[in-house]
Parts: structure tokens; C-alpha cells; sequence
């Protein structure tokens, strides 16, 4: 048996995880088996395939590589055991990569940590999709730095079978640099997620949020920190989380304004759905706010659907399931909708209504 | 083709229709009129399935089939359409994308194939003109952001795509201006008047009704009716109020 400190619901970032099923599948053996078919995009792009945390041969890396990373997780609990190790995309001044950047996890069962480093240079363009497949233990850090005029789209789409994935990010953006992200989960297994987003030169701009959609006993639990540090910053979060059966959907969203951050401007939107009384949402919007020229708009909500509106659809003959699936795509449509790239886009809208296609 | 029987309804407990009784043919027109608080929009409501309107007593028949027995969405592929006093907003769902999964559900009900993407598009362009909206405002959220004379106008749309047999049309001239209330009467008559389908024109006012000329005028007053006659009593409600004649 492995000896791992976990953190207790008794601490208020933790409160709404529950971590209390990673002890045993830190101690499970992963199967190695690989499936036949990969959820890739049908896009141009370098791809890389993670088994277990190990990159897998034969697939075209491009830009990206494997290596010791300079980077730190600090003391958070979970992102600190993804270790050093990882893949590295740098991209130079002006650089953007060729295409569509594809990276798939597979984890077969057992715990299987990996970090991962972005770094753009100046006026550096790329555009990452990260999937998240299989069973177990899957736990990264990701280390993002974005040099002036940097932009990076990172979309990563949760579509696993069981177990746990635990995704930390931490983001440092330089002046006028942009960062948008988007995650979708839309599988089975319980998650946690991390982010901290640091907009550190002036006229940052960070996009960040997704859908978290969970059914059965789930637990999808969002910890989102965006710091504005710059002067003339700019922050969008959107959440979007539906709840089915006894699932539980968090998001914790904060918004901190450091002292002489004027001009910033922050907004927030959470927005939680209910799709059976025995199900639970949290949110919990934050604000702290250090300087006295900003705009910080926040606005959270929880609640099941629109009866009048189930009726309107059903009056107009379409059934029961139908009605429920139509108005939850549209709930959950406006986190996936911001996903600039088409195929991306449609990627992403196409799991969410998988997910949906079992909404009863 | 639409048969109320001693229709008895309660909604939160509260006795709203006391014994209504109405035939309705086919290729028949028949107005409802009557204060408010007659219960004209529940006796809407109930015809289309809503819930919390609880029937106590009493049956419909549509076509000889029990109607109270089918779904909401039973009730529309078999060929019944409720027309709202208060259209819903639904942010997010357009309203071409909402149509065309109402029609197809309903085909399907009704084991007739699905209509094509293309073939629907014509559709709703046709319908669309014939009530002078634009194409536009179909790709927009269903109802989200129009007025209240846009919301009525994008009803009859809805109506002109799914081609009912059978309308309940609760208010459908509340909120229209003069101009607007011409494009719906007129659109109503156009989809609906034909000798295989009818209509239920629920209305407080006269107005309509020179545009749609009624077979039957009824007064509903305290959920049941009161009086019915030809056109000529809307004229007389319109002339000497419902205090009169209901009573």
C-alpha cells in the first residue's frame, strides 16, 4: 500500500471533492490495453498519444517534446505528484504551430501521473486539444507561459470510462497575451480540476470555463482562480454544469484584483442545472478586489428546467426526452459555443450530445 | 371532430370549468368570448395537455378518441395545436431547429417520413412570408427578444409548418396592432380554413372576427357556456358588453 496525503473535505478548497477512491487506485495495475479507435479530430495537426502517462510510439509529435521540465506545482496536493517529466511544446517569436495540436491520454486502469509545459514567445499562435480517455487514476500539472502578444486556445475534453482524473493547470500571461480554455466533461468517472490563471501584463485577456455534466454518482469539482495583476486586464468565466441522478457538480470561481490593477475587468457566469431533485450543484462565486477602478460582474444560478418552456415543446408534439435533451443543449451550449475553431467546436458539441442522447 | 362533454376542471384545487359542453365540426370555426376569469385559457390549456389542470369530471373526444387520456405531445401529433395568449421564450434553441424537431417528432408519431433539412427550409420560408417575417428571425432563439405582436405572428408560423387539423387559439389577437392583427387573421384563415379542419378562437374582442368570420359564437362565463349563437352575437357582446348577455 502506497502512503499518499490526500486533503480533507475539512479544508475549504477541498470541501466539495472527493478524493476518497485515489488511495485504492493509486494502488492498482494498469492493463496496458490500448482501444482500437482514438477519439482524434479530423483535423491536420501533430498528435501525440499518452499511454499511461508514456508516450506511445509511432505517433507525430511535431513541435513537441519529451523531457525534464523546469517547472514547479508548488504544494498543491495532487498537481506536485505529476512529477518533472512531460512533454514541452515551445513555440518562438511568431510561431504558430502547424495546425491543430492533438493530444490524447489513455490511462488503462492504474495511476498514471504526467506534467506538461506550454511556453509561447512573443506573438506565438497554438492550439491544443487534450482528450482524456479510459479508467484509473489519471493526475497532470500543466505549466503555461505566454510571452507578450502570446495566444493559446487550450480545449481538453474529459471522456472516460471510470476512475479519476485530477487536471491542474498554472498560467502566467504577459502583456496583451490571450488564453482561451474550455473543458468539457462528458464521460463517466469523477474529476477535479485546478486552474490558476495569472494575468500578469497589462491588457491580458483570459477566457476560461466549460460544461461539466455528470450523472449517476459523479463528482466533477471546478477550482478556477483568475488573478489580475496588469493593468487593463480582462477575465470571461463561464461555467456551465448539469446534474443528473445523485451527482455532484462544483465550481469554485474566484476573481482576485491585485492593488494597482486598474482597469480591469472581470466577469463570471455560473450557471448550474438540475436534472433530478436528487442531485446537488455548487457554486461559489468570489471576488476580491484590491483596486478601485475595475468592473467585476458575477452572477450564479441553480435550477432545474423551465416547466413552461417543457410545455411549449411538448405542446408543439415533441416528447418528453426530447424536450429535456433540447433545452439542456441549449443550457450547456453556451460554454461550448465561445470554442473559436469549427472542428473543435463541433468535437466538443458532439460528446456533449452523446452525454445528452442519455438524459431521461 | 372535437366533442366536450360536462367538462369539469380545477386548477390549485380551484373549480375554474363547471360543466362545459361544446361540439366542434370539421370545416367549422367556432369563437369563444368572455370576461376574465371565465376560464377561456384554461379551457386552452386543458384541451392542450398542460399540467396542473386537473380534470374532474367530464370527457373530449377528438376524432372519438378520449383526448384527456394523451400526452401533451400525444395530443399534437394526433393533430390538436394550442396556440399561447403568452409565447415562450427559449434562449438557446433556434427556432428553425425547434420547428423542425417538432415536425419530425410528430411525423415519426405518425409513422410518415422526416422532413429533409432542405425541403423544411422552403417550408419555413414560405410560412414565414405569408405571415412578413423574416428568415432571419426564424434562425433567431424561439421567441427570444420579439415583441409581443412577433411572438403571436411566429405562432401562426409554427402553425403554418405543422399544419394542424385542429387549432385552439388562446388570444392570438392579444397584443397585435391593426396591421399585425390583418397578417394573422388572414394567416389563419389560409392554414386553417378547410373543410377537413376546425378551429377554436378563443378572443375578447370583435376585431379579429371581421377577419375570421366565426360559424358558431359562444359566450363562457364562470367555466361554462352561457349562450351560443352565430356571428351576429359577437356583435351583440361587442355592442352591449358580457354583463348583459351572460347574464
Amino acid at each position: 500500500m502506497s502512503v499518499l496525503a490526500l486533503p480533507s473535505t475539512r479544508e475549504e478548497a477541498w470541501r466539495w471533492s472527493n478524493l476518497s477512491a485515489l488511495p485504492e487506485l493509486a494502488d492498482r495495475r494498469p492493463t496496458g490495453r490500448v482501444p482500437a479507435v482514438l477519439p482524434w479530430i479530423d483535423c491536420a495537426g501533430p498528435r501525440l498519444l499518452f499511454v499511461d502517462g508514456r508516450p506511445a510510439d509511432g505517433t507525430d509529435s511535431g513541435p513537441i517534446e519529451i523531457t525534464t521540465l523546469d517547472i514547479s506545482a508548488g504544494d498543491h496536493a495532487l498537481a506536485r505528484l505529476a512529477g518533472r517529466t512531460g512533454w514541452r511544446l515551445r513555440l518562438g517569436c511568431d510561431h504558430a504551430a502547424a495546425g491543430l495540436v492533438q493530444i490524447v491520454h489513455v490511462s488503462t486502469g492504474g495511476p498514471d501521473h504526467l506534467a506538461g509545459e506550454i511556453s509561447l514567445d512573443a506573438d506565438a499562435q497554438a492550439s491544443i486539444v487534450e482528450t482524456f480517455i479510459g479508467d484509473g487514476w489519471t493526475n497532470r500539472f500543466t505549466a503555461v507561459a505566454l510571452n507578450k502578444g502570446a495566444r493559446l486556445m487550450l480545449n481538453r475534453r474529459l471522456l472516460r470510462g471510470s476512475g479519476f482524473a485530477s487536471l491542474a493547470d498554472r498560467a502566467v500571461l504577459g502583456e496583451g497575451a490571450s488564453l482561451a480554455m474550455t473543458t468539457l466533461a462528458a464521460g463517466n468517472g469523477d474529476s477535479r480540476l485546478d486552474g490558476r490563471i495569472q494575468l500578469a501584463g497589462a491588457a491580458a485577456f483570459a477566457e476560461a470555463g466549460g460544461a461539466l455534466l455528470a450523472r449517476d454518482t459523479q463528482n466533477h469539482d471546478a477550482n478556477l482562480i483568475i488573478d489580475h495583476r496588469g493593468l487593463g486586464t480582462t477575465s470571461r468565466q463561464l461555467w456551465r454544469s448539469v446534474a443528473d441522478d445523485q451527482a455532484v457538480c462544483s465550481v469554485a470561481a474566484r476573481v482576485e484584483v491585485a492593488r494597482g490593477a486598474q482597469k480591469s475587468d472581470a466577469e463570471q457566469s455560473l450557471k448550474g442545472l438540475l436534472a433530478a431533485r436528487t442531485a446537488t450543484i455548487n457554486a461559489k462565486p468570489e471576488l476580491e478586489i484590491f483596486a478601485d477602478d475595475v468592473k467585476c460582474a458575477h452572477g450564479a444560478t441553480v435550477g432545474e428546467l423551465d416547466r413552461n418552456a417543457l410545455f411549449y415543446l411538448r405542446s408543439r408534439g415533441i416528447a418528453p426526452a426530447e424536450a429535456k435533451a433540447l433545452l439542456t443543449r441549449a443550457f450547456v451550449a453556451d460554454a461550448i459555443d465561445r470554442i473559436g475553431e469549427e472542428a473543435v467546436r463541433d468535437a466538443f458539441r458532439a460528446d456533449a450530445e452523446r452525454w445528452l442522447g442519455g438524459v431521461s | 371532430m372535437l366533442n366536450i362533454e360536462n367538462l369539469h376542471a380545477t386548477v390549485d384545487g380551484k373549480a375554474i370549468l363547471n360543466g362545459l359542453t361544446l361540439d366542434v365540426g370539421a370545416g367549422e370555426i367556432h369563437a369563444i368570448m368572455g370576461p376574465n376569469g371565465a376560464g377561456k385559457s384554461t379551457l386552452a390549456y386543458v384541451l392542450g395537455g398542460r399540467p396542473g389542470y386537473d380534470v374532474t369530471e367530464g370527457r373530449v373526444l377528438f376524432d372519438g378518441k378520449d383526448l384527456l387520456a394523451m400526452a401533451a405531445d400525444e395530443r399534437a401529433a394526433a393533430g390538436l395545436f394550442l396556440g399561447f395568449q403568452y409565447p415562450v421564450e427559449i434562449p438557446g434553441v433556434s427556432n428553425l431547429q425547434f420547428l423542425r424537431t417538432a415536425l419530425n417528432a410528430q411525423r415519426r408519431v405518425r409513422g410518415e417520413a422526416e422532413v429533409s433539412a432542405g425541403d423544411f427550409l422552403r417550408m419555413a420560408r414560405e410560412q414565414a412570408e405569408g405571415l412578413d417575417m423574416s428568415m432571419d428571425m426564424l434562425k433567431r432563439p424561439v421567441n427570444v427578444g420579439f415583441s409581443g405582436g412577433e411572438k403571436k405572428r411566429n405562432e401562426m408560423v409554427q402553425m403554418g409548418i405543422i399544419d394542424p387539423r385542429f387549432a385552439v387559439l388562446d388570444e392570438t389577437d392579444s397584443g397585435l396592432d391593426i396591421d399585425a392583427l390583418r397578417v394573422v387573421g388572414e394567416g389563419i384563415n389560409r392554414i386553417m380554413r378547410r373543410s377537413d379542419k376546425a378551429v377554436l378562437l378563443i378572443t375578447h374582442y370583435q376585431r379579429l372576427l371581421d377577419i375570421v368570420a366565426p360559424d358558431h359564437v359562444h359566450v363562457l362565463a364562470e367555466g361554462r357556456i352561457v349562450r351560443s349563437g352565430g356571428p351576429e352575437l359577437a356583435h351583440a357582446l361587442e355592442r352591449e358588453g358580457y354583463g348583459a348577455i351572460a347574464a
